[in-house]
Order: structure tokens, then C-alpha cells, then sequence
């Protein structure tokens, strides 16, 4: 392992590591444009130079692997009069509109310039001959592209070429006239088109949908969680603000996770994260009357399960069904099969509606996006969320309630009725159900079929753990409040332990999570804080004890 | 007075007014004999043959080329690329441009030697995109060269393979740079690359590849017929061999390509070769090595014109591009066609370059144009500091240095238009 001696410190540094890379782990940021770990380095914008001794020319700090003994200057008279030579050519046709741009505040540009840069600009030939070109113009679904702040990093180019492989981009004409461009009969539409706004190093890339909603300043908090939105489970960040007093999500931004996204997020993890502020979301627990729903308060809504539950069990065992999401996280689908099983005391419990969270074959629609669109089949397969010994699946508790064996049941988070595949079946068999309680997020087929329906959160709402396709687990935190007073599934669980008049303990998702160590073996050994930053694998084939 | 006449090497055939390329006029004159001496050695024997001949490179930067194949990893498994430059952009210079026209096939002969040489089994030649007769007349030697059986398989029964193809530019002095060719010949945006990895090591589709320049292999097959000894005896041994092929153009009586022995002072190119300054005007200033160089004065009239010497006198031999200017001529018009020419092909990858090239020719022109600033020859000097060795390919060098080297030399010409707001020489 080679070590170098940057600005007389000296650092031992993993072989083939860069200058760049180097000086980070000592604290010490080189500016730099083109530059971006996760792509092909190009040494194109050339503000990264830095002085190593021997050498006559300045090196880029990006393409200069540290080698042992080498001596690095960083803020050498040399290096740091062409860094500024660099800012002072970019700023050269820069529009400076930095008050009405949405990367003002968090632009590379305008922190290198009032760090490193030149304080009055030397171009007289501004007023008459400065480069006028397209401001605004959309260039995909998400995307709009200002030509006049683009600084020409190629990182937008390289991404699209490298990582999703579509290559929409490239760049048009050449010298000064250079500018970022689609190719003809192209959209910046690939399924990951998104991430060029964060690559993007000034304002030239922005989003349409998060264009002109905020500064960066007015962001409360930044919360580090994992996306909800498929099984691949992609470490996010979730910007914050108060808007009308609440909380509200603004956008979404990829989390570096090395094990699971690298740099990147898809779109639809960026931007499929509106339905949790849509105004239809469940706020109150409801009940179907005379084909009306009326709200009722939590007690109420929970006495009335209850004494559905309670009538189902007096038939006999095996009587209930539980048909959970794969939405759930890992401590609510332990807490659920211990309802299940102590207090519902029945094997009927499943979550498979779909083909898709069968744990066979390649599930991958590109380098990130998993065909299950949801975020724990891997760990609710680990936790057993299965049916138990005699228990039944979806479609045999689906038969047995048509034929009238099954009860009652509970469904969390999914809605079978409003699925092509289930819906038939489903029809019949609710139709016959003396006791449906249901808890999701909006009014669903199912929910409308529901006797009970209870509002639930939304994955920016628990907390909690997740396992991702890999046997990943991840942290899930809540960045908002929900929007109104919305039980967890764990009180609401116990609510109806306590309305049935069954000891049911109460945990928290910490509590929860450590029972899971303790009870399941592709758990053993983790801990809750040691779950971040980057998550932690499943131990053994993680694919838990039934199913 | 005739000017005194020297051995010729590489245009020694159009000496003869009804010589016209043709494959049966090369070879009736010797043509293809330096080949079947090149099968018969060994490949690397080859290297160290054109190592002792002192070849250097004449597309611009005079790199041995001898030493240049020795880069080249000697693995017989890997595939390996000659790719011939024949863009020649850099304005001032037009002698490829008369070797592909009129002596197409040295440049095929001497492909099919470094191929040889290197172990390389397909070249190409990029040929400039105007050059339309060029393209057209090398096309046909090298359906000759194949039909004669030094293209093709098994090449005069050697058992070596070599295809050669010929693909044309469009227009782009950047794929003149030798990685801007090889991304513009694997299709893509001529843009130059990142150095190292060097294209002897990586270069055509990632594979290890020679680049040269058309006037440089033309030399080889004399060198084989002749030898290393003779061809070293010619020029200033034993850095500068050889001749070359000055290309003279504009204020002279007699423009044209000269192919002269390297190391002759610059005074004689011009007073004898050339004919001197046109209309018995006075000289003023003269670009040695194309628009890339420094420019001259008449205080270097007895520089000799071979690579060293030439670098010694603070300027560069290039690509042999003698462009001559007389009295009338305005400095800062010459910076301001110069910026504007640089700027206009620079690739844009570099912010120095891409911004740099375009701000230079905005205040040349604005100061030809009578509106200088006293602060603006500063700036224009720190500009070009600015510029100058700190990006991927040395097009923003070239760029930079002779305008430096304008402002150095004629100062006077800037200022007076600055202070005066118009041209001393009157240059409308
Ligand atoms: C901007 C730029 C333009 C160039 N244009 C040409 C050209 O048109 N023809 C050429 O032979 N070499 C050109 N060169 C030099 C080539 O990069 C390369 O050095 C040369 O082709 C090598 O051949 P040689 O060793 O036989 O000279 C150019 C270099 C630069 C930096
Ligand atoms: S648009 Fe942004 S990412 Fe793309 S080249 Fe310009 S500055 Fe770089
Ligand atoms: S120096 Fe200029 S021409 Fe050369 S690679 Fe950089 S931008 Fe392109
Ligand atoms: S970051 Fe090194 S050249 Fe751009």
C-alpha cells in the first residue's frame, strides 16, 4: 500500500486509489468537475491540478493514481494559480443567475469560486460577445437542461452511455460552441435518467419536478433511509421541509451504498414518492354501513375487529386468515407472525400474490429496478410470513372462506381485489367473510370490501428495517409525520391483542428487531445501530425457517 | 541564381514532369524494392534499422520512429494496429497532401514496412476530408498495390498479411491529434484522449497501434534500399537526419514544397529555394513549423532548419510549414486569424482550451479592430500562461505560444493599435 505525502501529511492509501480520492480521506477536498467515482475518469475539466514533486507539469489529481512516496502539493503557487485560471474560464459565459437557480446554495461551482476563484472577472468582452444559448428546455420526463450553466463536465454523457447504456447524450459541435445535447429522435428517458441532476455539478441538469421548490437552505432535515419502491432497496436520502406547518417530502436523492446502488437511484425511487403526500391517503380508521363508510375513532375501530376476530376463533381454530404486503418491515412482519400465532392462534398467514416475489430466476429489469415492486419478500420469507404447519396460502384461504371454513381476515397493505389475478376469486370469498379488516394507505378494492379499514403509514413513516432481494438489511426511518393520526401496525396490533384480551407485548421497532436476532437465525448477531450505514447481510441462505 | 540542388528522397520521382504515381511508374523508377529487403530481416531487425537511419517523425513533434515502434509490446498473440495520418490540418502545410496526390505508393510501401515492423496485420490511412483528389488517386494505388500482391495475403510470398484501408476525415483539424484520429476512426467524436496509456500500448479499439505521419513512411523505402548509413549522412547527423519537405507559402516569389536536407538555415530556404520576399518587399516575420510554432524574425534568418535547432531558437520544426510575411503585414491581423483558427478547431474537451482559444480570438479581434484596452496585452499573456501545458492534448500549447511569441516579438504592432486604434501597417 503506497504512501503519500500530500501538503507535508502523510497518508497510506489502498493501491490505485486517486488524488483525489487520497485527499478526501485527509479531509481535504480538490475541486473538481469531471470527476465522479462511479464513472470513467476523462480529465477534461482540468480543475483538479495539483503539483507532485518531479514532475514538470501539473497532474490531474483525478488521473494520478498516488504511488509511494510521492509528494503532493495541493495549494502549491502553481496548482492553485491554474485551479483558479480553470474557474475563471468556466465563469467566463456563465450566466451567474445563481439567485434564480436551483443548484444555488448547492452548486460545486459557486463553492469553488467563493473559495478558490477569481474575485472580478477579467473578460471585457462580456456585454457584446458573451455565449448566449438555451435556457430551460425539458430533455426527457424529469430533466431540463440550461445550456448557458453547463460547464461542459461530460458526467451527464458518461452516465448515460455507462451505466444505463443508452446514451441519449453526447456533446454538439466542438470548442466553445460545445454544448450538451440529445441525439436526434432521442429522449433522456432511461429508467435512470434522474441521477444526471445529481451528477450534474452546477445547475444546468434540474428537476422538473423539484425545480423551483425549495433552496437547499430551507431543508429541515435530511433523513438517510431505503427506498420502498422495489426489492432492490437502494440506499436514499429523503430532503425534508415544513410546508403549511408539515412536513413534507421534497425529493428523494441516492445514498452511496456500494453493496447495493453504488451512486445511483432509478426514477422511480426519486420521483415515485409523491402518493405518500396525495390527498387521498387514509387518515382515520373507517366502517362499512348500509354500503356507507363512516369514520370512527381507533378504539372503536379496533373494539369492533376485535369482536369480529373473537366471533371467527369461537368457530373453531384455523378459522382466520392474514394476508400481509411485502411492504411490511422486517419488526412489523415478526410482530405480525407472533399475532398470528399466539393471538389469532392460526397457520393461515401469507403474503405471495405475485409471481414476481417467487425467490427464483433473475429479477432485474436493468442495473437497479427489481420486477418486485416491493421492499421485505426477502425478509418476510426469512421471518416466516408464510402459512404455518396445515396453514393455508392466499388461494386456499381465498377457497376456504368461498366455502365457508374461513372466518374472518386480515389484510395489511395489499389489495387482492384490485388485482387482475385475484379479483375473481376474491369477490366470492370476501362476499362470504364475516369479519374483513384492512389496513392500508388509500381506499383500495379490498379496503372498500373491508368491514374495517384502518389508515397505515407509508415507508416515510416507520421505522424499521428492511431486506432487500439480496439479503441485504437495511434501515427504514421516518422523514415526515403521517398525516394524521395513523396507528403503527405494532399498536394496532396490540390494540386488538388487548381488545381480544390476549397478552400481546409491545415493542418498538428496536425491541422487535432484537427479538428478531434473537428468535431467527438469519438474523443472529446483528444489531440495530450496526445496520448503518450500508445495511448488513441475511447469515446462511437468509430464506428462513418455512416456505 | 539557382538555388543549389540537393539529393531528394521522397519526391525525387516528380522531378520528372510526366511522372504520375502510377503504380508501373514507381516501380519502373525502383519502387517496391525496399519491401522484400524489410520481409527478408526480422521485424525487430527492421526497428533497429530505422532506429540508426535518425527518422524522425514529420507530422509535428519529430519523435524518433524507430524508437516509437520499439514501444510497441512484441506479443505475437496481440493484434496490432498501423494507422497512417494523413489529416494534415495544420495551416501553412500542404506537402501530404502533394504526396498523396502524386506518390501514393512510398506511403504504402512504407505502411506495409511498419506493419512489418511492429507485427500489425491491418492499417488504415485518414486521409483530410478536402483532400478529394487525394482520396481518390490513394484509392486507386492501393486497388494496385493489392492487385500486385503488396497488400493483401501472404505479401510477396513472405507469408505476412496486411489489409489497408483508406477512411477520410470531415473536416476537423483535432483528428490530425494522433488519439483524436484513432477515436474518429473507431467512430466516434474525434476528441483527443487522456495520455498514458499511450496508443503503443493502447490505441485502435484498445489494441496497441503505431500512428505516422504520411511524409514520415514515405521514407522508409528508401531507407531500406539505401541504408541507415546513407540516409543518416544526409541532414545533421545524428539527431536530425534525413530531408524533409518544407512546405513555403505566402509572401514569396516561388511558394510551393521544397524537399530540402534538414538543417539548412532558414535564409537559404528563403532567399534561394523560394526566391526571396515577393516584389523585393523586407521581410518581417516567418512561421518555421506551421501555425503552431513561434513565429520568427529577421534576426533568425541563419536558425538551421532541423528539430533542435529550430527548438533551440525558442520556436518548433512542426510540420515543416514556412509561412513567410513581408513588411506589410500586421502582427495582431496574424494573432487574430491564428486565435481564430485555433478556437474554431479546438475539441472543447479542456476548459483551458475550449474558453481559452475563444477568449484570445475575442480580444485580438476587438483589438484589431481599434478597440484595445492597455491592460489587454497582460491579460492576453496570462491568458496563454494559463493555457499552456495543462491539458490533454497540446492543441491549447499551440494555441498559446505563438501568440505569446507575436506580442514578444512585435509588441510594437499591438500597441500602436491599442494606443492608436488602428494598424501601423495600414492593413485594411
Ligand atoms: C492538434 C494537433 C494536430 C495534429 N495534426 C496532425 C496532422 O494533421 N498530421 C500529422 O501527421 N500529425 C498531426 N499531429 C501530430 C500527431 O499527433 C502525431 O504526433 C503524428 O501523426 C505522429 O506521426 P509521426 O511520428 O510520423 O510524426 C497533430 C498534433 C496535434 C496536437
Ligand atoms: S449538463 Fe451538467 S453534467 Fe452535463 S456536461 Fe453540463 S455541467 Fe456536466
Ligand atoms: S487541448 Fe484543446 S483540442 Fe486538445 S483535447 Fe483539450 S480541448 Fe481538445
Ligand atoms: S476532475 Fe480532474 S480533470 Fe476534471
Amino acid at each position: 500500500m503506497p504512501t503519500v505525502i500530500i501538503d507535508g501529511k502523510e497518508l497510506t492509501v489502498d493501491k490505485g486509489t486517486n488524488l483525489i480520492e487520497a485527499c478526501r480521506a485527509l479531509g481535504l477536498e480538490i475541486p473538481h468537475f469531471c470527476y465522479h467515482p462511479g464513472l470513467p475518469v476523462v480529465g477534461q475539466c482540468r480543475m483538479c491540478q495539483v503539483e507532485v514533486e518531479g514532475q514538470p507539469k501539473l497532474a490531474i489529481a483525478c488521473a494520478t493514481e498516488a504511488a509511494d512516496k510521492m509528494v503532493v502539493r495541493v495549494h502549491s503557487e502553481r496548482a492553485v494559480k491554474a485551479r483558479k485560471a480553470v474557474l475563471e474560464f468556466l465563469l467566463l459565459n456563465h450566466p451567474l443567475d445563481c439567485p434564480i437557480c436551483d443548484r444555488g446554495g448547492e452548486c460545486p461551482l459557486q463553492e469553488y469560486t467563493m473559495a478558490h476563484g477569481p474575485g472580478k472577472s477579467r473578460f471585457a468582452e462580456q456585454a457584446i460577445d458573451k455565449v448566449h444559448r438555451t435556457k430551460a428546455r425539458p430533455i426527457g420526463p424529469y430533466v431540463i437542461f440550461d445550456a448557458e450553466r453547463c460547464v461542459l463536465c461530460t458526467r451527464c454523457v458518461r452516465f448515460c452511455k455507462e451505466v444505463p447504456g443508452t446514451a441519449e447524450l453526447g456533446v454538439i459541435q466542438r470548442g466553445d460552441r460545445s454544448e450538451i445535447g440529445l441525439f436526434p429522435g432521442k429522449q433522456l428517458d432511461n429508467p435512470l435518467s434522474g441521477n444526471v441532476i445529481d451528477l450534474c455539478p452546477v445547475g444546468a441538469l434540474t428537476s422538473r419536478d423539484y425545480r423551483f421548490k425549495s433552496r437547499p437552505w430551507d431543508l429541515v432535515a435530511r433523513v438517510d433511509t431505503t427506498c420502498a419502491l422495489c426489492s432492490t432497496g437502494c440506499s436514499i436520502t429523503m430532503d425534508v421541509r415544513y410546508l403549511k406547518a408539515r412536513r413534507e417530502v421534497l425529493r428523494v436523492r441516492p445514498r452511496v451504498n456500494k453493496a447495493v446502488n453504488t451512486y445511483w437511484i432509478c426514477d422511480q425511487g426519486r420521483f415515485g414518492f409523491h402518493f405518500i403526500h396525495d390527498e387521498a391517503r387514509l387518515r382515520a380508521p373507517s366502517v362499512r354501513e348500509d354500503g356507507h363508510r363512516r369514520s370512527l375513532s381507533w378504539d372503536e375501530a379496533l373494539g369492533r375487529t376485535a369482536r369480529g376476530l373473537a366471533e371467527a376463533l369461537r368457530a373453531g381454530a384455523g378459522t382466520v386468515g392474514v394476508i400481509a404486503s411485502s411492504r411490511l418491515t422486517n419488526e412489523e412482519a415478526y410482530l405480525l407472525q407472533r399475532f398470528a400465532r399466539d393471538v389469532l392462534r392460526t397457520p393461515n398467514l401469507d403474503f405471495r400474490l405475485r409471481p414476481e416475489q417467487e425467490p427464483t430466476g433473475d429479477r432485474k429489469l436493468d442495473v437497479l429496478r427489481h420486477a418486485d415492486q416491493t421492499p421485505n419478500t426477502r425478509g418476510l420469507r426469512a421471518i416466516g410470513l408464510l402459512p404455518g404447519a396445515g396453514g393455508l396460502g392466499v388461494a386456499e384461504m381465498l377457497a376456504a372462506a368461498r366455502d365457508g371454513r374461513l372466518k374472518a381476515l386480515l389484510v395489511i397493505e395489499e389489495d387482492p381485489l384490485g388485482d387482475p389475478r385475484w379479483a375473481g376469486p376474491g369477490q366470492e370469498a370476501f362476499a362470504r367473510l364475516d369479519q374483513i379488516a384492512v389496513a392500508d394507505l388509500f381506499l383500495t378494492r379490498t379496503g372498500e370490501a373491508g368491514h374495517v379499514v384502518f389508515p397505515a403509514r407509508s415507508y416515510a413513516e416507520k421505522e424499521g428495517s428492511f431486506t432487500n432481494a439480496e439479503g441485504r438489511v437495511q434501515r427504514v426511518r421516518p422523514a415526515v409525520e403521517p398525516p394524521g393520526q395513523i396507528w403503527s401496525l405494532a399498536e394496532i396490533l396490540g390494540g386488538l391483542a388487548r381488545h381480544l384480551g390476549t397478552p400481546f407485548p409491545m415493542l418498538g421497532p428496536r425491541e422487535a428487531f432484537e427479538a428478531l436476532v434473537r428468535e431467527v437465525p438469519a438474523f443472529a448477531g446483528m444489531g440495530y445501530e450496526a445496520l448503518d450505514p450500508v445495511g448488513l447481510p441475511l447469515s446462511g441462505n437468509g430464506k428462513g425457517s418455512a416456505g | 541564381m539557382s538555388a543549389p540542388a540537393y539529393e531528394k528522397v521522397i519526391l525525387r520521382n516528380l522531378q520528372d514532369p510526366g511522372y504520375r504515381g502510377t503504380l508501373a511508374e514507381y516501380r519502373a523508377r525502383g519502387g517496391y524494392s525496399g519491401l522484400p529487403k524489410a520481409l527478408q530481416l526480422q521485424p525487430q531487425e527492421v526497428i533497429d534499422l530505422v532506429k540508426q537511419s535518425g527518422l524522425r517523425g514529420r507530422g509535428g513533434a519529430g519523435f524518433p520512429t524507430g524508437l516509437k515502434w520499439d514501444f510497441v509490446p512484441k506479443d505475437l498473440a496481440l493484434t496490432k494496429y498501423v494507422a497512417i495520418n494523413g489529416d494534415e490540418g495544420e495551416p501553412g502545410t500542404f506537402k501530404d497532401r502533394q504526396l498523396l496526390e502524386q506518390e501514393p505508393h512510398p506511403i504504402i510501401e512504407g505502411t506495409v514496412i511498419t506493419a512489418y515492423a511492429i507485427g500489425a496485420h491491418v492499417a488504415y490511412i485518414y486521409v483530410r476530408g478536402e483532400f478529394v483528389e487525394g482520396a481518390k488517386v490513394f484509392q486507386r494505388a492501393l486497388e494496385e498495390a493489392y492487385a500486385a500482391g503488396f497488400l493483401g495475403k501472404n505479401i510477396l510470398g513472405s507469408g505476412f498479411d496486411l489489409d489497408f484501408y483508406m477512411h477520410r476525415g470531415a473536416g476537423a483539424y483535432i483528428c490530425g491529434e494522433e488519439t483524436g484520429l484513432l477515436e474518429s476512426l473507431e467512430g466516434k467524436r474525434g476528441q483527443p484522449r487522456l495520455k498514458p496509456p499511450f496508443p503503443a500500448v493502447k490505441g485502435l479499439f484498445g489494441k496497441p497501434t503505431v500512428v505516422n505521419n504520411v511524409e514520415t513512411v514515405s521514407n522508409l523505402p528508401p531507407i531500406l534500399v539505401g541504408g541507415p548509413e546513407w540516409y543518416a549522412g544526409i541532414g545533421v547527423p545524428p539527431k536530425n537526419t534525413g530531408t524533409r519537405i518544407f512546405s513555403i507559402s505566402g509572401h514569396v516569389e516561388r511558394p510551393g514544397n521544397y524537399e530540402l536536407p534538414l538543417g539548412l538555415p532558414l535564409r537559404e530556404l528563403i532567399f534561394e529555394h523560394a526566391g526571396g520576399i515577393r516584389g523585393g518587399r523586407q521581410l518581417k516575420a516567418v512561421i518555421p513549423g506551421g501555425a503552431s510554432s513561434p513565429i520568427f524574425t529577421p534576426a533568425h534568418l541563419d536558425v538551421k532548419m532541423d528539430f533542435d535547432s529550430v527548438a533551440a531558437a525558442g520556436s518548433m520544426a512542426g510540420s515543416g510549414g514556412v509561412v513567410v510575411m513581408d513588411e506589410t503585414t500586421c502582427l495582431v491581423r496574424v494573432a487574430r486569424v491564428i486565435a481564430h483558427f485555433f478556437a474554431h478547431e479546438s475539441c472543447g474537451q479542456c476548459t483551458q482550451c475550449r474558453e481559452g482559444t475563444a477568449w484570445l480570438h475575442k480580444m485580438l479581434t476587438r483589438i484589431d479592430e481599434g478597440k484595445g484596452r492597455p491592460e489587454d496585452l497582460e491579460v492576453i499573456l496570462d491568458v496563454c500562461d494559463n493555457m499552456k501545458g495543462k491539458t490533454i492534448c497540446v492543441l491549447s500549447d499551440a494555441a498559446a505560444m505563438p501568440i505569446e511569441s507575436y506580442i514578444k516579438h512585435f509588441r510594437d504592432d499591438f500597441e500602436h493599435h491599442i494606443r492608436g486604434g488602428a494598424c501601423p501597417t495600414g492593413m485594411a
